[in-house]
């Protein structure tokens, strides 16, 4: 994996492209994202990206990916048409769901409708022991019926998932053989080959997600990488997962519920890296975009993972037991904090006479009122531009000039039907955008009982570094990092990921009834069907290959299971035996007891691959296109300070000496606010730090 | 102290996130099904003085009865408590709501003085008694029900009661299981206590305090202002249970509610004097769940503690079906308890109309199928179904399976019984035709269905809503009916008692139908093609788009303008001649 490093992220209102060279230089491009086709907006402006670099397409070495496509199909329900087959008594099972209510006291909770309406849920006649013995056997008769009428319903993708599959697979893999042979144009997902794990309803959910995306996923997937390789880039595409690795295009095609999160992933997944980089800082990472606010935690250089998450019930605030809002997705997931509010947020009055912001953005098009592409609504990045954080010339490194006059007019209106000064609404706006992200921010932290203020906040997307300041200095925080790049990081983010295989196969039975055989055949072929994907993404050598075991297991009553690393991939007596202390002091160490003498249950084995000796994190990140910037604009900081003159300079200053507040960054993709109070100076990574000024 | 606004929020989060916590501790390392799936158990915060202060995620039930039984505790061991005790009640007697459910309560100390107590409450899955999992319709006396813990000392300064442990693991059906679940509820209260001692240490103890009172204060404010925002006024409802638990007569329940100014009352009187069975709720529940039902007109974000509770005044006569005197059982009191919700929903649904729906769907439904399986070892199924779906509203059908805001127990999923009991679920889907007809249909009933395995085991049923299926308003019709069956091996399903308490041996079959939910608004008015889709996705028959809506349709959906009209016509006729 030589060569220059590419990435290309695409967000709800931007389209940013990161290169990286062999040196380490950092050149970005943020272009507006192209809803109709999003591959346009990619290969648009990439060839003027490797145009201006001078980088020929065939020195690419590696080109990651993050997308929102697959939850935007999921938000705007434009996803396949799907059927589910399903064991006869149980096709409900999707629409009866779990009966939890994530809003307490509120009668007017409505849950998600179901991705497949009841007349395309069938049922077969087959049943399967919870210890996997097979009740009914599979007629296949019926599947001659069932697959004529999934042609007559002409269904494009179809889910399979019966009960007790996660035991014993042989009923779905035989139906979805069958189906995959008699409707070859049709994609079909089987529950045990995403996550063989007990809860019908979970995983149910879980293989309809991916069913409802295979076919929107793998046309856009296809259509990338028709125009990849039209523009002469010969490197497979990567596609980051909500897990925070990368996975090839190909895989990702048939597994598209693992990228559902995939651009805030990477985000995280690069704050990470440079969280080790700074020996290990605690970062409260803030992401802000055109359409949302995203916070994470990253600890001891690693952000938070959960197992389960949703999709499409809007913002991801809570935990397990408010869940109920969106689609249940049992998936390796970056742990984050997600609310509706960034520079594309609508501002409105509402019928009471306050101001209300978001969640519906302006998006890419037609944007905020002052980008002058024909929208009228005042959003956030209006408010920001009348108060002198944005400057008119140079977003988007000039390529849209922003109005004031048109951000003047939206903004007006609001201020006459509210009789504000239009000052006083801007302001209210940036106001009430920055109390929704705090929420995000108190989400992910207070609300799990972590002090924001022993954090240091890592501000990164287009409005990271314009809100987070105010927001460090409301909750205490005391210092801000600002990446290189900050304002394309997610993209940045991808390039600094690993590539990892993971595979999981259920293994439900108790540790004493499992044989050491059993658990070797098991193990031995989940390593050869990684061992596989590594070769195949050119890891031949084996020293290049590092393979590790792990067992989610639980005690015999439980239900959570934890994840226990085994030393080495083989299994014997000794082995069996470490396993069993080390998941009591696993138990021990977060619920403070164990239960040594209760039996302990295996659920599944997973085997992770990961390629070595490229690992991208070895080279330090320079940027380019340095710039110095000289002037000053006025800018508003509240009532008690008022408006300030703000110095005005660019990442060549900041090497000249720190530059104190009121000041504001402006760089190719970021515009930092340094606050009055506040001192910008940039460390050895080429980061931004910004600190309060000892009084 | 002058109150900060900002500090406010940030400390009732704090509050809040200790409570959610020491949930989600108990969530990952419980072993009861009743606990980790269904979620059954409330976490608080109370004040020094036993005042609710803050609520983690919580059911409605449980929230009453937090105060009442920390009270009880506290009058015995007021003055002598000491950092490490956790107090234990369960009796229904002293404040506590039914024995299942044992109350802890950890004091939190600063200085030497008590600043606070976390209270966890878990529902457990059995306490002993004469029937497996406490659920008995037909007990008569609360001795019957299990072992009843009266206000005590379960851990002193850290150590466990040994006493309380022994006496517990001989009278409690599967003592391992249990005695887990007590060691993850204690766990949990210990790892809070911890985390409230990092707040004090933060904030101070002072600042704690000041704070904690000013929640209050502030919860009683804006309930009153959201309550003098209503039209003053008064409504009477009555709903029924089918019987007392013991197959007697129905079982009148009647409220009538008044807003006057910033208070309301709920005055119980002219409900049926308390039962010879077990589904009578306690004074105490009775109040949880009024208040709960309430509490879904005021503003989403008011904090629900002690102050919510100051502006509502309860009337329920003593010795009547809502507070029994002792020692009446009420094990099986949460059937009582949805319809209670219910009928103080009927009365507000008068009184702020265009925002309560017809009533919920379900039988409130309870199975134990409980034995010993091939191996010998104990098993104990308990699953609640309590509801099935939204009733019909103002402008929108009840969403089929929607999830009820006041009955927040999960189902249990299918695989994880099979995994631990000798049973197979043969069935769990909805029943077409069950959903209450309207202009706003409401749910449909759902039918879950039971195969025992292997041997003998014994089944005891708790459900209702046989004869008083759940209501329809303004014109809206009423639910399906809840239906029970059984099977004998290879033989044919045969209705039987909603509450049922009886031996069955491998391969029979029980089976449950739950109701539907009232539909809201006259039948005919609803759009003939809402019903043609319902039709089509097989949720309705053709039979009865025509009986009930006079939309005449084919199973593809199709609708007949002309035959509808005139059915719809013939049946306004109908209607003015009756």
């Amino acid at each position: 994996m030589s060569g220059f490093r590419v990435s290309v992220d695409i967000g709800g209102t931007f389209t940013d492209i990161v290169i990286v060279a062999p040196d380490g230089t950092i050149h970005t491009r943020k272009v507006l994202s192209t809803p109709e086709d999003y591959s346009r907006a990619i290969e648009e402006g990439l060839i003027r990206l490797l145009e201006e670099t001078g980088v020929a397409p065939g020195k690419i070495g590696q080109f990651a990916h993050g997308t929102t496509v697959a939850t935007n199909a999921i938000i705007e329900r434009k996803g396949a048409r799907v059927a589910l087959v399903t064991t006869k008594g149980f096709r409900d099972v999707l629409e009866l769901g779990r009966f939890r209510s994530p809003r307490l006291y509120d009668l007017s909770f409505r849950k998600p409708e179901p991705l497949v309406e009841r007349r395309l849920r069938f049922e077969l006649r087959e049943r399967i022991s919870a210890s996997g013995a097979v009740l009914t056997s599979l007629d296949h008769a019926e599947l001659g019926v069932l697959a004529a009428k999934l042609k007559a319903e002409a269904v494009e993708a179809v889910a399979i998932c019966f009960l007790n599959s996660y035991v014993n697979d042989v009923h779905e893999i035989a139906v979805r053989d069958y189906l995959a042979a008699a409707m070859p144009e049709v994609d079909i997902t089987a529950s045990v080959d995403l996550l063989p794990q007990i809860g019908e309803y979970e995983r149910t959910s879980t293989t309809v997600v991916n069913a409802y995306l295979i076919p929107t996923i793998r046309r856009y997937i296809e259509a990338l990488n028709g125009r990849l390789s039209s523009m002469g880039i010969r490197s497979p595409l990567a596609i980051m997962q909500s897990g925070g690795n990368l996975l090839s295009g190909r895989l990702a095609a048939g597994q598209p519920v693992r990228i559902i999160e995939s651009g805030p992933a990477a985000g995280v997944v690069g704050a990470a890296e440079i969280s080790r980089r700074l020996q290990g800082d605690s970062l409260l990472l803030l992401d802000i975009g055109g359409t949302t606010a995203k916070a994470a935690i990253i600890q001891g250089g690693l952000p938070g993972q959960t197992s389960e998450t949703e999709v499409g019930g809007g913002a991801v605030l809570g935990h397990r037991l408010t869940q109920g809002a969106g689609y249940v997705v049992q998936v390796p997931t970056i742990d984050l904090a997600e609310v509706g509010a960034g520079g594309g947020s609508i501002a409105r009055v509402n019928a009471a006479g306050g101001i209300e912001v978001g969640p519906s953005s302006a998006g890419a098009m037609p944007g905020p009122a002052c980008y002058n592409q024909g929208g009228t609504k005042a959003t956030v990045t209006d408010a920001n531009l009348l108060l002198g954080y944005l400057s008119p010339d140079t977003l988007v490194g000039g390529d849209l000039a922003l109005s004031p006059d048109l951000a003047e007019a939206a903004i007006g209106e609001l201020a006459r039907k509210l009789n504000m000064s239009l000052t006083d609404t801007a302001y209210g706006i940036h106001l009430i955008a920055n109390a929704t992200m705090m929420r995000a921010l108190v989400g992910i932290s207070s609300e799990r009982g972590l002090d924001p203020a022993a954090f240091t906040l890592f501000a990164i997307g287009g409005n990271g570094s314009i809100h987070g300041p105010k927001l460090a200095e409301d909750l205490g925080i005391r210092r801000i990092v600002v990446p290189p790049a900050a304002g394309v990081f997610s993209a940045l983010g991808m390039l600094l990921a690993k590539t990892e295989h993971q595979l999981v196969a259920g293994f439900y039975r108790p540790l004493a009834g499992a044989t050491t055989q059993a658990l070797n055949n098991e193990t031995a072929s989940l390593l050869g069907r990684v061992t596989e994907l590594l070769v195949e993404e050119g890891y031949t050598d084996p020293a290049r290959r590092a393979l590790r075991l792990e067992v989610e297991a639980k005690y015999s009553g439980q239900t959570a299971t934890l994840s226990i690393p085994v030393a080495g991939t083989a299994w014997d007596e000794c082995v069996r035996a470490r396993l069993k202390a080390d998941f009591d002091a696993a138990h021990r160490d977060l619920y403070n007891y164990a239960s040594e003498f209760e039996p302990l249950q295996l659920v599944a084995l997973k085997v992770s691959g990961r390629g070595l000796g490229d690992e991208p994190g070895t080279t330090p990140l320079r940027r380019s296109r340095e710039r110095t910037v000289s002037g000053t604009r006025s800018a508003y900081f509240g009532a008690e300070m008022g408006w300030r003159e703000a110095r005005l300079f660019g990442a060549v200053d900041l090497r000249e000496g720190p530059v104190a507040g009121p000041a504001i960054m402006e760089e190719y993709d970021t515009t930092i606010i340094v606050r009055p109070g506040v001192i910008a100076s940039r460390d050895a990574l080429d980061n931004v730090i910004l600190e309060r000024e000892e009084a | 102290m002058a109150i900060d606004p900002v500090r406010r929020e940030l400390i009732k989060n704090a509050l809040i996130t200790i409570a959610d916590n020491m949930i989600m501790q108990v969530v990952r390392t419980s072993r009861s099904t009743v606990v980790k799936n269904s979620l059954d158990f409330s976490a608080s915060i109370c004040d020094a003085q036993g005042n609710t202060v803050a609520q983690g995620l919580a059911l409605p039930g449980h929230l009453g009865a937090t105060m009442p039984a920390l009270a009880a505790c506290l009058r015995l061991y007021e003055g002598r408590l000491r950092p490490g005790d956790i107090l234990a009640n369960n009796d229904p007697y002293s404040g506590a709501s039914h024995l299942n459910d044992i109350f802890m309560f950890a004091p939190v100390f600063s200085g030497g003085r008590v600043i606070a107590y976390l209270s966890l409450v878990i529902h457990h899955t059995d306490m002993g008694g004469r029937v497996p999992g406490g659920n008995a319709t037909d007990s008569t006396e609360i001795y019957q029900e299990g072992l009843r813990l009266p206000p005590l000392l379960f851990h002193e300064a850290g150590v466990p009661n040994e006493t309380a442990f022994r006496i517990l693991e001989a009278n409690v059906r599967m003592p391992e299981r249990m005695l887990g679940d007590i060691r993850a509820q204690i766990a949990a209260l210990t790892a809070g206590v911890a985390a409230f001692e990092m707040l004090l240490a933060e904030q101070g103890a002072s600042v704690i305090e000041t704070y904690m009172a000013d929640l209050i204060a502030y919860a009683e404010a804006l309930t009153r202002a959201s309550i003098a925002a209503l039209p003053d006024g008064t409504a009477t409802f009555v709903d029924y249970n089918d019987d007392d638990g013991t197959g007697g007569d129905p079982v009148r329940l009647k409220v009538r509610l008044t807003i006057r100014g910033d208070e309301i009352e709920a005055d119980f009187t002219g409900t049926s004097p308390q039962t010879s069975g077990a589904t009578n709720p306690n004074f105490w529940f009775t109040a949880s769940l009024t208040y709960a039902a309430l509490r879904t007109i005021m503003p989403m974000d008011l904090p629900t503690n002690a102050g919510f509770y100051r502006p509502i005044r309860l009337i329920v006569p003593e010795g009547s079906f809502l507070n029994p005197r002792f020692p009446a059982p009420v094990g099986a009191r949460g059937q009582s308890g949805y319809r209670l919700r219910s009928l103080v929903l009927g009365a507000l649904a008068q009184l702020v109309p265009g925002r309560i729906p017809a009533c919920t769907g379900g039988s409130e439904f309870s199975i134990v199928i409980a034995g010993r399986d091939p191996a010998d070892e104990p098993f104990l199924m308990l699953e609640y179904h309590n509801v099935t779906g939204h009733g019909g509203g103002p402008a929108t059908d009840g969403q089929d399976a929607g999830p009820f805001c006041l009955g927040n127990l999960a189902n249990v999923p299918v695989e994880v019984q099979e995994a631990e009991n000798p049973v197979l679920i043969e069935e769990y889907a909805f029943i077409p035709d069950s959903a209450g007809p309207g202009e706003f249909r409401g749910s449909l009933g759902i039918a879950r269905q039971y195969r025992l395995l292997d041997g003998e085991a014994l089944l005891q049923v708790r459900s209702d809503r046989q004869k008083f299926p759940p209501y329809g308003l303004f014109g809206g019709d009423a639910g399906g009916p809840g239906r029970t069956f059984l099977a004998p091996a290879g033989g044919q399903l045969e209705p039987i008692p909603a509450k049922v308490i009886r031996q069955i041996s491998a391969g029979e079959v029980y089976r449950v139908e739950m109701p539907g939910s009232g539909g809201y608004g006259p039948a005919v008015r609803r759009d003939p093609a809402r019903v043609a889709e319902d039709v089509r996705q097989g949720k309705l028959s053709i039979a009865h788009a025509a009986r009930h809506y006079g939309v005449c349709c084919d199973a593809g959906g199709k609708v007949d303008a002309e035959a509808t009209r005139r059915l719809r016509a013939a049946m306004a006729e109908t209607t003015e001649e009756a």
